[in-house]
Parts: C-alpha cells; structure tokens; sequence
C-alpha cells in the first residue's frame, strides 16, 4: 500500500498545528461557532446530536494492522470503545471532546492517517471496489489511479471552496463494485484504442433529496490525460453550480439542468484551454505510485486446498461462511474473506476496539497486513489462503465477526439515522435490527440469495436508499417516524433509483412488510432469478402488493 | 413550558438551562421556563458561547419534550436508543 513521502507527512503535521490552534481559539471563545464550523468542518469534526463526531478517512477504504490498532486505541482512549464504518469507506467516532480532537488527530498522524476531505465542499475521499487487486476480472488495479486523484486534489486551491461537496469513485472492471454511477464523477478503467489505460467517464450522478444516475460524459479518455480532464469537469462544475441554493448545488443538479450533452461541451471547452502540459501524469511517477501497489508475495500454491475442502465438508457452519463471505481471487489458492459488520439484530458498520484489534491480528498474520473497507459498510481481508480460511473464520467467530450474510438481506446498509446524527428525522439502525432479526434464518437467506437493503433517516441518503433493491427512507409525519419504501434500485453497472411503492409505514410494519416482499419474490422468481432480476422483469407491483397485503386488508 | 437545551462546547454534550442559570446535565434537573422568561434565558444563554453552543428552546410538558421535535428531544436527553453506547454505559455502571 502506499507509504507517505516527506511531502504528505508535512501536510498532515502542519494541518494539525493549524487545527489545535483553532480548537485552542474556540475554547477561549476567540472564535464563534459559527467561525468555527467551516473550520473544524475542514477537519473532519461535526458537531451531532449528542456530541462532537470526527469522521477519519480511509483512503479508498485501503488500511493495515497497525492503523487498525490505532482506531481500535483511538476508539477506546477518546470515545466509548467503538466507531462506525460509513458508505464512504471512512470511520467516524461518536463521542470525542473538542480538547481531544487535535490529540486524536497526531495519534492518528503516527499511522499515516487524517480526516482531510472527510467533509466539507471539497473533493472528498475517493472510493474504490473492495476487491481491487483481488478480482479476476479486473483491466487494471483502480488504486494507483484513486492514489494519484487524492494527490492532485488534497487541499486543492482551485477546488476546495465547490459549491457543494463532490465525490470520485474508480473502479477497474466493468463489474461495478463501488457504486460510481451514484458519485459525481464516476470512472471506469477501460482499454483506450492504443491498448494504453483509459478511462470512461460518468458525471452527475447523486443521491439526496434529487437523485440522479450519473451519465457518461467521456468513453475513453487517455490515462495521462486523467487528471486534465478532472480539472476540466470541476472548473466546468465550480463556474456553472448554483450557489445560491443547497439543494440545487451539486453537480447532478447542473448537468440535469443544461443536460448531458451541453455540460460535455463546457467540460471540453475548459479542457481546450488548459495548461495539459502541468496535468500530465508523468510516466515515472504513475510507475513509483504503481510500485505501492504491486502484488503481495503470494506463494505459487494449487488452486485446489485439501484442508479448505476438508473442512468444509466436515462443518456447514463454516461451509455456509465461505459460501456467502469469500470470494475468489485472481490469485489461485487464495481467496478474500469479507469480515461482516452486521451481527444479526447488531448496528450495521459498527465495530468495537476489540474487534478492530482482532481484524488487525488477522490482516498481519493472514492477508499480507490489508484491510480493506466497503462501501457496504463491512471490512474484507482481502488475501487469504484458501489453507488458513478456516482459522480466520474460527477467530471471526468468536470476535462476532463472522456472520454468513455478505450481499444476502441481513447485510443491511445504514446510516446512523437519529440515534446519532443532527439531520435525521427518523431512526435507522433500530429498523435495520428488526429486519436484521426477521430475516435472521441463514438457511432462508441463502435461499433469497443476493439482496441488497438500504436504509436512511432522512433524505440526504447516507443509506443508500435510491439504489437498494429495496430501500427504506425515514420521514417524520407530525413528530413520528414512518418509512417509505422503495423496489428496484441498483448501484452497480446497471444503475437504477428504485420505484416508491406507496404510502410510508410505522416503524413496526417495516419488517413484516419487507419479509413478505421477500416471500412474495420466492413465489415468483424463476429458477435461478435474482431478487432484482425478478424484479426487473415484473416490476414493483408484486411487491407492492405483498407490503400492503395485511394494511389494506385492514382498512 | 418550555426547556433551554444546547450542546457544551468542550465536550459537545447535550445540555440545560438548570435552577439559577447553573448548566444541567440531565433533562430532569433543567429548569422549566415560563413562556415568559423563555426568550429572555436564551437571550443569556446565547452570550455564554463558551458554554452554551447553539442554545434553543423547546416546548415540554413538565420535562417531557411534547413538540414536533419530540423523538429527538428524547433522544438527545436519553442518549441513542440502541447500539455500543448502551453498553459502554452498562459497563460504567456495572461494580
């Protein structure tokens, strides 16, 4: 993975001097608060319902045993003994003081990490697929390119005061695994015409209160050209973008607005003018960045294990696991285990200091010292000898690590919801346990198959909602909490927003309402027929149907 | 009636206007405001900026927060409903 040069190190350390000092001024009372919110906003640091939260990024959800140790130290020093893993790959800390905060932040230093682009109206964290370098349909490894991309636009002049924040995904396959049609731009590795490294290019894509599917803007644009074109789209978007009203200044909004079509001639138009010569990634610095990323030293080992097999064969529980959470990798011999943050009935992405430290042994001792964090909110070993899966799914187990549900309909994504955060109207985590128990059965899980649930407290849609094949989204109708359903959103390559089926429901109909759904979509499906397939080729209203058998039969 | 509620600036805890203008950090020790005197404390409360970060009013019936805001009064004064703080709560109190 990438290590700091002297040049990233300097950043960090002068950004933290800079923020003790702001938190000393606004602990005398120097600075009012709202002085110091964009500030501290800067830093990662939001002030939450029930105290101050510092959200840390994880650059492209890439980390090791020792800066998992860290969060695991900074977890039990500075808050209550866990954080919370978000849809953007980054961990956020419920419950630190502001006289912490800069402590925090040169612990977190020691091990190369900060909570720059966390937040604010900047170029935020760029997000990757979980398995890059792991999977065997991969063009190229995304991560030198999301490496180069944090680079040029951590604490960019030109763009760190955007109309509103803006987010980058990559990925290298044209399986999509992080979701880049929801991002404001959305880049894909492809083979340009030369056979060089090339990128197609999605833009305005967003959720929140107008969610928009990102559309393509550019089918190959030249590796070395990237970080041009970038600049190009962001001066397009930092001119055009309305300003004058939140909910209508993301880029989504801009490029609905003069369409498509017209946005790519401005994007073209600003990428004639610029200076390509500063922006061309140079040749020996994209290789010393690829040298960061270069595979682990895995051992030449048959495809086949005979003690994987083993072991398999002689325990289901552990069969069941590697069913649902390890997936092949590129690698022969080797697979990559994805640790699952969604106990049944447990709060999706949370994760105690404990466990951090168990995920930190087992990425040293295991998977060549890789974390990795997915957007779904769970973390993934992502090297592992198919020899050693049954020891690290026996040491999961007992961390309450190891739950068979990965991709499956109790691998629910959520947002903090109003337990925690200022902008919600109503809770998520408590609706996700009771869906998380309603479906707890593994055998019915893997019967369902793949499904993917979201759910949001409010309509800035941390959780996804738009795109879960079934999405829940909580609204406050005269001060109590209902939930509005939606079927047949997607966030990958065949990217949809999913329909609204009906009238919103009590938080406890939820549950039910979501199970018969799901049973409905058993009665249905052909042989083999995903959830989504089956409702993509049947629509929302079998479903429809079954949320409000009982509701109807009732009024 | 109304309660005087804020976050505290060092730490960020959900706070309240307590008997004799003191912080009070449960709901249940805040000083019920007549409507009257209402406007007045967050008036004083807004010139404690190095207490009192976003002081506002919200409307109860005794201390119970009534009001549309109610759910999230709630669970400001009570903390998350679900979760790892619960337990980190258990933990303190456990002997």
């Amino acid at each position: 993975m990438y290590r700091y040069d002297e040049f990233d190190a300097a950043l960090v350390r002068e950004r933290i001097a800079e923020f003790s000092d702001q938190v000393d001024r606004r602990s005398s009372g120097e600075l009012t608060e709202d002085e110091f919110k964009p500030l501290r906003l800067m830093n990662g640091v939001y002030l939450q319902l029930h105290a101050y939260m510092a959200r840390v990024a994880v650059p492209y959800g890439v980390m090791n045993g020792r800066q998992m140790r860290q969060l695991a130290h900074v977890a039990r020093t500075y808050d209550k003994g866990y954080g919370h893993f978000t849809t953007r790959t980054n961990i956020q800390f419920n419950w630190p003081a502001l006289q912490d905060l800069p402590a925090i932040l040169t612990d977190l230093a020691e091990v190369e990490m900060h909570a720059i682009q966390t937040s604010g109206n900047c170029i935020r964290n760029v997000t990757t697929d979980v398995f890059a370098g792991v999977a065997a349909d991969e063009i190229e490894d995304p991560r030198p390119w999301c490496e180069i991309i944090r680079q040029w636009s951590t604490i960019h002049p030109e763009f760190s005061f955007l109309p509103r924040k803006f987010k980058i995904a990559v990925i290298g396959a044209a399986k999509d695994r992080a979701a880049i049609r929801t991002h404001d731009v959305g880049l894909q590795i492809v083979r340009g015409e030369d056979g060089q490294t090339a990128f197609r290019v999605f833009v305005g894509g967003g959720q929140g209160r107008l969610p928009h599917i990102a559309q393509e803007i550019a089918s190959a644009v030249p590796g070395r050209s990237l970080l041009a074109y970038l600049t190009a789209i962001l001066r397009a978007y930092n001119l055009l973008g309305r300003r004058d009203n939140i909910h209508k200044a993301r880029i989504k909004i801009l490029v609905a607005a003069i369409g498509i079509d017209a946005f790519r001639d401005e994007v073209e138009r600003q990428f004639a003018i610029l200076r390509q010569e500063d922006l061309r990634i140079p040749d020996e610095e994209l290789a010393r960045i690829q040298a960061y990323f270069t595979p682990p030293p895995f051992e030449t080992v048959p495809a086949i294990s005979p003690s994987y097999d083993a072991a398999r064969r002689l325990n289901p529980e552990f069969a069941r696991f590697t069913r649902s959470n390890l997936r092949d990798h590129k690698q022969a011999g080797y697979g990559a285990i994805i640790v699952s943050l969604k106990p049944i009935g447990g709060v999706p992405g949370d994760i105690t200091a404990a466990q951090m430290e168990v995920v930190a042994d087992l990425a040293e001792k295991f998977a060549f010292n890789e974390v990795r964090a997915s957007y779904e909110q769970n973390l993934v070993l992502p090297h592992v000898r198919l020899d050693d899966a049954h020891a690290v799914w026996s040491r999961l187990r007992e961390a309450g690590l190891a739950t068979a549900n990965a991709d499956l309909a109790t691998d629910i994504i959520a947002c903090p919801g109003l337990d925690y955060c200022s902008l919600a109207n109503a809770r998520s985590i408590p609706v996700a346990q009771a869906l998380s128990r309603q479906l707890a059965d593994a055998a019915l899980l893997e019967k369902l198959g793949p499904v993917r649930i979201n759910i949001s407290g409010c309509i800035n849609a941390c959780g996804h909602h738009h795109v879960g094949h079934i999405g829940v989204l909580g609204v406050d109708r005269k001060g109590e909490e209902y939930y509005q359903i939606t079927v047949g959103g997607s966030p990958d390559e065949q990217a949809a927003l999913g329909e609204i089926v009906g009238r919103s429901l009590p938080a406890d109909e939820v549950a039910p309402a979501i199970a018969r759904a799901l049973d409905r979509y058993l009665e249905i499906r052909h042989d083999g027929e995903l959830f989504i397939d089956t409702v993509r080729r049947l629509g929302a209203d079998p479903f429809r149907t079954a949320i409000y058998e009982l509701t109807d039969a009732a009024a | 009636m109304k309660l005087l509620t804020a976050n505290r600036l060092n730490d960020g805890r959900v706070i309240y206007l307590g008997v004799d203008d003191a912080v009070a950090e449960t709901i249940s020790t805040a000083r019920p405001l007549e409507d009257a005197v209402a406007e007045q404390a967050l008036a004083q409360a807004q010139s404690r900026p190095a207490v009192f970060v976003n002081p506002y009013l919200i409307e109860v019936e005794g201390r119970t927060p009534t009001g549309r805001d109610r759910l999230k009064e709630r669970i400001r004064s009570a903390g998350p409903t679900v979760g790892h703080s619960l337990d980190f709560a258990a933990r303190l109190e456990a002997p």
